[in-house]
């Protein structure tokens, strides 16, 4: 039973980092229907940074800034460069951009900055436990938890009770009638990546303490983990995203620790064989969203 | 019209970048060397069958080349070109060895030309990137009239290689540790020791420092490097009288959150065991981490060259971890005055402790040369393995009667204050 507690602990903490980049991952999709596979671009660009900062003095105190705001401004960046030229295509194309995105940006760090591994240096309190009857739960662990349930807070009330929120659900929902109900597009649309590039920023700081290292194809792992929960949970939908990355979370933990010893490396394997199987049965994801056809 | 748009802009992107990079290869001025990338126009190749140099020579003259003083050169050399082909891979499997490692040998060529050359010829080296055609690399390189090749560290490059050039030529996979890679039938040659090497070296180290259990850490069972390094670890390891009290699955190079594995070791582990894996440096010291702070704080971690290859000396948590390097870099020695210098001259450096191996890929191929006095590939090829007490820039390198895995003392090294510290050699 302790064990079992310990690893939904375990798999929560990792979990929320998931449910992080996901809501990013489902923010960009409402909107445009584009499955960015750009994303994980908004960790590798502020992991360099972070390397960079690093290695003149900074500390973690004045890195986290650092990350929100590069990854906001690399977001709004590629939406700028890439992604506002293919505004209105199909679904396919703006895929194949994003997909062009992450190997551009991949292919420049390793060209121009290094192929090899930078380490950051991960604070020293991550890995801290905190002792809880005959629990032992990581401090790192209890501080995503936390941080993930006050940004998902302040995203609904963002979503709910600005104007701003109410311009991203309407344009969601039925982009055209949106726009000609006076919502500005640009603005928008501009909004969403901001957004979608500071939440990616939070995941990613608490990837980067947890990695304490970055490389030109960091951002590949954090991207699949956000597109697989958003998936799971329901494209499009924000709280399946969150959703969707607890599941996503606790099934990897739980799977590794339960699963017979010897078959145990599989277990990225049997987390897609459930994934496979939800979508058998649930094929829009657990908390799925009317699909409008866009025309 | 915007999908072709965007498409040609990728592409032109694409093309920019990998031209850039390319340039960054090519812009040594040395009439002596040519390292461009494989689309770079040939100025200097003869595609002509390369003609017989004047004479075998004795050895080649170490400390002459790395004492050459670029803006004092001897006279240059006059005799037939020494040509040195090398097909790299460029991407993040192995460009962090292979870029660095393709910049590093046209330097010591220019420096072994600056000191007049190996027996009065110079030595010419050409760089092609494998990209996703390796065959199409080292034809290129054949038709320049390559000797022998300096190749990458994986056998999704190094097979098309061989088979391209029919077995014929020597090729020295110079960072790679993959036993299945070496094989002197097909003149493919490793420059160091392999897995087994390696893993059993720290077994046979462990069991001497009188530590008796382990935790180990694979990917699976028999998955190349970060499956066959434990087993080969465990093998030894057990064989001599040590016990394994856990293994532990992981992925290499992604996982750095080892909650899972950790809550299991609390529950078997005492404290006193040796935690062996083949992960990256950033993996281990995060599983040092998370271990000790769960009261685990007496273990000895063990490792591979890998963590060598991701810097373990200047990761934070990395202080007293013993691993397997290729080379220690001590400050002041003949490898750093090397890199100073070739750093100092423009050259972008990284992973020190594998550069070595890719000098004395080159020089054993010369040496093969020089042997055979001759210099038609498979000549040279078959007098590389039969190469004995090669002193070269990584130790002393023996092929002769091996199967290509040269017989070489394992380094077993020590991360103190942020230096790796020799602590014997094995084997």
């Amino acid at each position: 039973m302790t064990q079992l507690l310990q690893n939904i602990i375990d798999g929560l903490g990792r979990g929320s980092i998931y449910a992080l980049l996901a809501l990013g991952v489902a923010v960009v999709f409402g909107i445009m229907h584009l499955l960015n596979f750009a994303h994980g671009e908004l960790i590798t660009i502020p992991g360099y940074l972070t390397y960079w900062a690093f290695n003149h003095g900074w500390n973690w105190w004045t890195v986290v800034p650092l990350i929100l705001v590069s990854a906001v401004g690399s977001s709004l960046l590629i939406e700028r460069i890439a992604f506002s030229r293919v505004r209105g295509a199909k679904d396919f194309t703006m895929l194949l951009t994003s997909f062009g995105v992450h190997f551009i940006v991949s292919a420049l760090f390793l060209l121009y900055v290094s192929a090899s591994v930078k380490s950051i240096q991960r604070p020293g309190w991550a890995a801290d436990t905190v002792a809880l009857g005959s629990l032992r739960i990581e401090i790192f662990d209890l501080l995503v938890i936390g941080v993930t349930i006050v940004t998902l807070l302040a995203t609904t009330w963002l979503l709910q009770r600005t104007m701003f929120g109410l311009s991203l659900r309407a344009a969601a929902s039925d982009f055209e009638a949106a726009r000609l109900m006076g919502v500005n597009s640009d603005s928008v649309i501009r909004g969403a990546f901001a957004l979608s590039g500071f939440l990616a920023g939070i995941a990613g700081i608490f990837w980067l303490m947890r990695a304490g290292s970055v490389t030109p194809t960091a951002g590949i792992d954090p991207m699949l983990k956000g597109v697989l929960a958003a998936l799971i949970g329901g494209l499009g939908s924000l709280r399946g995203a969150v959703v969707g990355g607890l599941v996503l979370g606790l099934a990897e933990v739980l799977l590794r620790a339960w699963l017979p010893e010897g078959i145990q490396n599989l277990t990225t394997g049997f987390v897609f064989v459930l994934i496979a199987l939800l979508f058998i049965f649930k094929p829009g994801g657990l908390l799925a969203v009317p699909q409008v056809e866009r025309v | 019209m915007k999908l072709r748009q965007l498409v040609g802009l990728f592409l032109a992107l694409a093309m920019i970048a990998t031209a850039c990079g390319s340039g960054s290869d090519g812009d040594s001025d040395s009439t002596a060397t040519d390292t461009g990338s494989s689309d770079t126009a040939d100025t200097s190749a003869d595609a002509d069958e390369p003609a017989e140099p004047a004479a075998p020579a004795a050895g080649i003259d170490l400390d002459a080349i790395m004492g050459a003083d670029l803006d004092n050169c001897a006279a240059a050399p006059s005799g037939d070109a020494i040509k040195v082909g090398m097909v790299m891979d460029f991407s993040e499997a192995a460009g962090f060895v292979d870029i660095p490692g393709s910049k590093l040998v046209p330097y010591v060529a220019e420096l072994a030309n600056c000191a007049g050359g190996i027996n009065g010829q110079p030595v010419e080296v050409r760089v092609a990137e494998a990209g996703t055609d390796a065959a199409l690399a080292t034809q290129e390189l054949i038709d320049w009239g390559a000797h022998f090749f300096v190749g990458p560290p994986f056998a999704d490059a190094t097979l098309p290689m061989q088979q391209t050039g029919d077995g014929q030529y020597a090729i020295f996979a110079a960072a790679s540790t993959e036993p299945t890679l070496a094989d002197a039938d097909s003149n493919t040659f490793l420059v160091t020791f392999d897995d087994f090497g390696q893993s059993e070296a720290s077994a046979e180290y462990a069991l001497s420092q009188g530590l008796t259990r382990a935790i180990v850490f694979t990917e699976g069972e028999g998955v190349p490097y970060s499956g066959v390094n434990p087993d080969a670890f465990v093998a030894a390891f057990t064989a001599g009288g040590g016990e394994i009290v856990s293994t532990q699955t992981y992925a290499w190079f992604v996982d750095t959150d080892f909650s899972s594995q950790v809550n299991d070791i609390a529950t078997v582990a005492d404290g006193t065991e040796v935690v062996f894996s083949a992960a990256a440096a950033f993996q281990v010291t995060a599983l040092r981490a998370q271990l000790e702070g769960q009261g685990l704080d007496g273990l000895t971690y063990m490792g591979t060259d890998a963590m060598d290859a991701t810097g373990v000396q200047f990761e934070t948590g990395g202080e007293g971890m013993i691993h397997t390097p290729h080379t220690i870099i001590a400050a002041g020695g003949a490898n750093d005055m090397l890199f100073q210098q070739a750093i100092a001259a423009g050259v972008e450096l990284d992973s020190l402790g594998f550069m070595p191996l890719y000098v004395d890929s080159m020089l054993l191929g010369i040496q093969g040369i020089l042997d055979c006095g001759c210099t038609e590939p498979s000549g040279i090829a078959e007098a590389v393995k039969n190469i004995s007490g090669f002193e070269g820039t990584s130790g002393t390198i023996t092929y002769a009667g091996t199967n290509g895995i040269p017989d070489k003392a394992v380094p077993i090294a020590q991360v103190q204050g942020g230096e790796n510290v020799l602590l014997t050699e094995i084997g």
